[in-house]
């Protein structure tokens, strides 16, 4: 059975992470988003992956290739203009012969809830979830074990199961999907919720990981549930007097300073330099290249690539991009905060700051819970942040 | 160069020697064949690429063979001087990677001995001599005839009368055996055995290897066994297929910020290069060929720079035969294979006027790796393109390395500044992907200048003439363009005559301390008329005044401006080259590595 992977989206609502990325491209746990929904995919048994591309697509071909290194064969249909779920998996159509999969490339998936749609698999299915939070899904309306529709982001909440976007579906839908582009439905939602007037689809609820990355906050809950499979490696340099309690993943080349205080799940990718006495506390990621400066303390954030927090600095609850750069003394504790997200505000419970690829911070700024930095912003030394900065700012 | 592979074991040795040829054949493509020893001895060869040759093919049955796939050097490429050559009796057969120096008097002697030659080729001499060195031991017959060869050479040779056996022979060519069970390879490189084994025993210079299914023996041309523990390697053929890319260089270019990342690994931290660290050199002297050249122009500018030491660089096929300078520089030699002749011979000789070397390539166990006294790697993963792109930058973040610890240890770099340059070498990796988010406006600009273009001049001073040299290079390489780069301070002296409205230039103007020089030099090239594509810094106001198009990149020290800059440029000429319907990862009468003067 062969497997589609959507993977074309842009992610505007990722904020100035997926600058020079796609959505699915995003680091937690130090591995792109799409690499878990491929390895749970070559761990169930499915090899063929047809990879749905489009911005910033060179960024997935560079890394998966041919998609041998992953036990995967991944061909790649690029996709120039994206109406549409329905749209995208249409491009697909010359390949596809027989019953198919469908992922979001952009969800944390696991081995299980492969499994579970697998299961399903010898006729139309749609895999669903409980949530708490149904009126920013699509919510699922059932009779029986079947579909009836698939009602977007509804006022009105009748059911707290919703869809998530993971799908069997065979060749008879492509000709449905034509139909309702002509009537402008782009989105699968649509057609299944047409489709199901007439053929029956099964809803398969699954008890397999499924958290969906839409915000930047909600990448924090994707690196935590991802490193609650990390496996414990030390390699690089450890100096003496370095503590490092529960599962800790420490890349090649890395040199690890005296005093340092490591409190796993956390994975430090390949290069990392960790100060004297400096604390990382889970659940962390820091990427290739990250330098951290002694006393400076990490909780449950992202680092990526290159990016480099200078001495005596606190960082909490944060995701900040490739090359970030801080000098001694950031201060970007968290808390609850209105973040605003292409024009929206959003409240969140939890959250420091959100700093976009390049962004150069002087020494000792201070960034209030819920600030965006969007990428290459220059902060000047003993500014504080609060709201949105925009892309290449400067700021006095 | 060309490319040699070798079989004996249990399996019918034709598809594997194909599949094998394939996997060399950037190496060298001009021509290809293969010799079977089944009953009896059967050859087939054919010029042009090896699909060429295997849409032709006799049915071919035994378990022993060699095939070759050849770069001409003596001779022009045809069926008749394609490898592998035979003897006069039709039973042995040898295919040939190098030169044999000393081939015209090796023919007059064996022509007035009686033998026939059917080719122009230096190699026809070297399979006539051994026959008559011939007496039922090829063994012995091969290892005679390597006395009297003056020259490079890595050999396969096979006798229809000793089925089973292939004797290979190495000096200054390189030769790889494969070991498996009940199978042995012989090849030129790595790749063409990959698929079958990953436990390989490399073959030194001056030594010899007796292949059958069961063993290989190596020894020296004395006939001593030489015991050497096999290694595994540990990287994979996945790594050399194109993964949804059209071509393998825009593939490799796309993977220019992972070749960054991986050089910087584990280097950044404590500056552990493995340099010379406790010694005291005054200067330093790059020596290269080709595209590593220019990274060793660019090399000059940066040690001046960050470790404040004087240093020059050098082609090697010049480097080679001009007198050293009294004083004893350290000799850095630049190599992506590290098999470069020209390079190998300079390491030789800068050793033998006593100077310390220091080699940097792509390739673990390469012969400049073994040469030189020290040697640092870049780590940009298998290059199958014959452009270089990613190695290119890959090579100048090591000599930024080198450079830095140098002038540390030489105290004229701070250790605050020296933590300032370290922050930009890691945000180099994101500089050159916001160059590569640009390639729709790069190709868009490639239509617009390139497509009728036969002539294009590229313009930059100081750090980035060297660039512009490069970037003109991979324009030739691959779009056949006529491209040339001149240090912009010289156009009066010649070059603004040549400059029409009909002229494409391009030009190198970011913030590096030229730049106000550099404008004015646009301004005069503006003058003439010419088609201006400027290569500026993000944010630069004034330049668009003066260019007709503009490609930016980050803004950043300009000492780091070349890895951007060589980026746009590549990506530039791709795209040229792409438009222009050009074999862009096979680019005609060019080879990947060369491994002949």
């Amino acid at each position: 059975m062969k497997a589609v992977i959507l993977a074309a989206g842009e992610g505007a609502r990722m904020g100035p992470f997926t600058a020079s990325v796609p959505k699915v491209m995003i680091p937690v746990g130090n591995r792109p988003i799409v690499e878990y929904a491929v390895r749970a995919l070559v761990e169930s048994g499915v090899r063929d992956i047809l990879m749905m591309i489009g911005y910033r697509r060179e960024r997935i071909q560079s890394y998966f290739q041919d998609g041998k290194a992953f036990g995967a064969r991944i061909t790649y249909v690029a996709e120039p203009k994206q109406l549409g779920t329905a749209h995208t998996v249409r491009q697909a159509k010359p390949s596809l012969d027989d019953r198919f999969l469908v992922l979001n490339g952009s969800s944390l998936i696991d081995r299980q809830f492969v499994g579970d749609l697998l299961d399903h698999a010898d006729a139309p299915a749609v895999l669903i979830k409980e949530s708490d939070r149904p009126q920013e899904y699509g919510v699922v309306t059932l009779r029986g074990r079947n579909v009836v529709g698939i009602t977007e982001r509804p006022r009105e909440v009748l059911s707290n199961l919703i869809n998530t976007g993971a799908y069997v579906l065979d060749p008879s839908i492509f000709d449905l999907i034509d139909r309702q582009a002509e009537e402008g439905h782009h989105d699968l939602p649509s057609v299944l919720s047409e489709w199901a007037k007439t053929t029956a689809i099964t809803a398969v609820e699954s008890n397999g990981t499924w958290v969906d990355a839409r915000y930047p906050w909600d990448l924090l809950r994707l690196n935590e549930t991802a490193l609650q499979t990390i496996q414990d490696v030390r390699a690089g340099t450890i100096e003496k007097g370095v503590t490092i309690h529960g599962r800790v993943t420490v890349g090649e080349g890395c040199v690890i300073r005296s005093g340092a205080y490591l409190q796993g799940p956390l994975s430090l990718g390949p290069g990392c330099e960790i100060g004297a006495n400096a604390v990382l506390l889970p659940s962390t990621s820091l990427g290739k290249n990250v330098r951290i400066g002694p006393l400076t303390t990490i909780v449950n954030s992202i680092l990526m690539d290159d990016a480099n927090v200078g001495p005596s600095s606190v960082v909490a609850d944060s995701v900040l991009g490739s090359g970030v750069v801080a000098r001694a003394g950031l201060l970007a504790a968290s808390g609850p905060a209105d973040v605003s997200i292409e024009g929206e505000y959003h409240a969140v419970r939890q959250i420091g700051a959100l700093i976009g690829e390049d962004s150069e911070l002087g020494n000792g700024v201070s960034v209030d819970c819920g600030t965006v930095v969007n990428e290459r912003a220059r902060v000047s030394s003993g500014a504080r942040l609060r709201g949105t900065v925009p892309a290449g700012a400067v700021v006095h | 160069m060309c490319g040699i592979i070798g079989y004996s074991g249990q399996r019918n040795a034709l598809p594997i020697l194909l599949d094998g040829l394939k996997r060399l054949e950037y190496r060298g493509y001009d021509s290809a064949g293969v010799a079977i020893v089944g009953s009896g001895l059967q050859v087939a060869k054919d010029k042009g690429f090896i699909a060429n040759l295997e849409g032709q093919l006799p049915a071919m049955q035994g378990t022993t063979g060699l095939a070759h796939t050849r770069w001409a050097t003596h001779g022009a490429p045809s069926k008749v001087n394609a490898h592998p050559h035979t003897d006069c009796t039709g039973k042995i057969a040898l295919a040939h990677n190098g030169i044999i120096e000393n081939f015209a008097s090796l023919r007059e002697k064996l022509e007035s001995e009686g033998h026939v030659f059917k080719t122009e080729t230096d190699t026809e001499s070297l399979v006539h001599l051994i026959e008559s060195f011939y007496r039922g031991d090829l063994e012995d017959a091969v290892r005679k005839a390597l006395h009297e060869v003056r020259g490079s050479y890595a050999i396969a040779v096979v006798h229809a009368d000793e089925p089973e056996k292939v004797v290979g022979a190495r000096n200054e060519s390189p030769l790889v055996i494969g070991l498996a069970p009940d199978e042995n390879f012989l090849a030129s490189d790595v790749a063409g055995l990959l698929k079958y084994t990953d436990k390989v025993l490399y073959v030194m210079d001056k030594e010899m290897v007796v292949l059958t299914p069961e063993r290989a023996v190596i020894k020296d041309l004395e006939g001593n066994v030489i015991h050497r523990e096999p290694e595994r390697i540990t990287w994979t053929l996945e790594d050399a297929e194109k993964g949804g890319f059209e071509h393998f260089m825009i593939k490799e270019i796309h993977e220019t910020p992972k070749a960054i990342h991986e050089t910087l690994l584990g280097r950044l931290a404590n500056l552990e290069v493995n340099g010379f660290l406790a010694e005291n050199f005054t200067s330093v002297k790059l020596v290269a060929c080709g595209t590593s050249y220019h990274a060793a122009l660019v090399g000059k500018y940066i040690f001046e720079e960050i470790a404040h030491i004087p240093a020059s660089a050098e082609l090697a096929s010049e480097y080679r035969y001009t007198q050293g300078a009294a004083e004893r520089p350290l000799v850095i030699l630049i190599s992506q294979s590290g098999e470069t002749a020209d390079t190998l011979g300079a390491t030789r000789e800068a050793k033998r006027r006593g100077c310390k070397t220091l080699g940097i390539c792509n390739v673990i166990g390469s012969s400049l790796s073994r040469e030189a006294d020290k040697t640092i790697y870049t780590r940009a993963g298998v290059e199958i393109g014959v452009a270089a792109t990613k190695t290119f930058v890959a090579q100048l973040i090591v000599l930024y390395l080198i450079a830095l610890r140098m002038g540390l240890d030489r105290g004229t770099l701070g250790y605050e500044e020296a933590d300032r340059l370290k922050d930009e070498l890691r945000s180099l990796p994101r500089a050159v992907l916001a160059v590569l988010n640009k390639e729709a406006e790069i190709q868009s600009l490639a239509a617009t200048y390139g497509t009728d273009a036969r002539d294009a001049y590229y313009l930059g001073r100081h750090v980035n003439y060297p660039v512009a040299m490069e970037g003109a290079l991979k324009l030739k390489e691959i779009s056949y363009i006529h491209a040339e780069a001149y240090a912009a301070g010289e156009l009066k002296h010649g070059p603004l005559a040549l400059i029409t409205k009909d002229t494409p230039v391009i030009a190198i103007a970011v913030d590096d301390p030229t730049y106000e020089k550099m404008r004015s030099n646009i301004g005069e090239v503006n003058a003439r008329g010419a088609r201006i594509l400027g290569v500026g810094t993000d944010g630069d106001k004034e330049l668009p005044k003066f260019v007709d198009d503009l490609i930016t990149v980050p803004r950043m020290s300009w000492i780091f401006s070349p890895v951007p800059v060589s980026v746009a440029l590549m990506l530039f000429a791709y795209h040229v080259a792409r438009l222009r319907g050009c074999s862009i990862d096979k680019p005609r009468n060019l080879a990947k590595s060369v491994t002949v003067e």
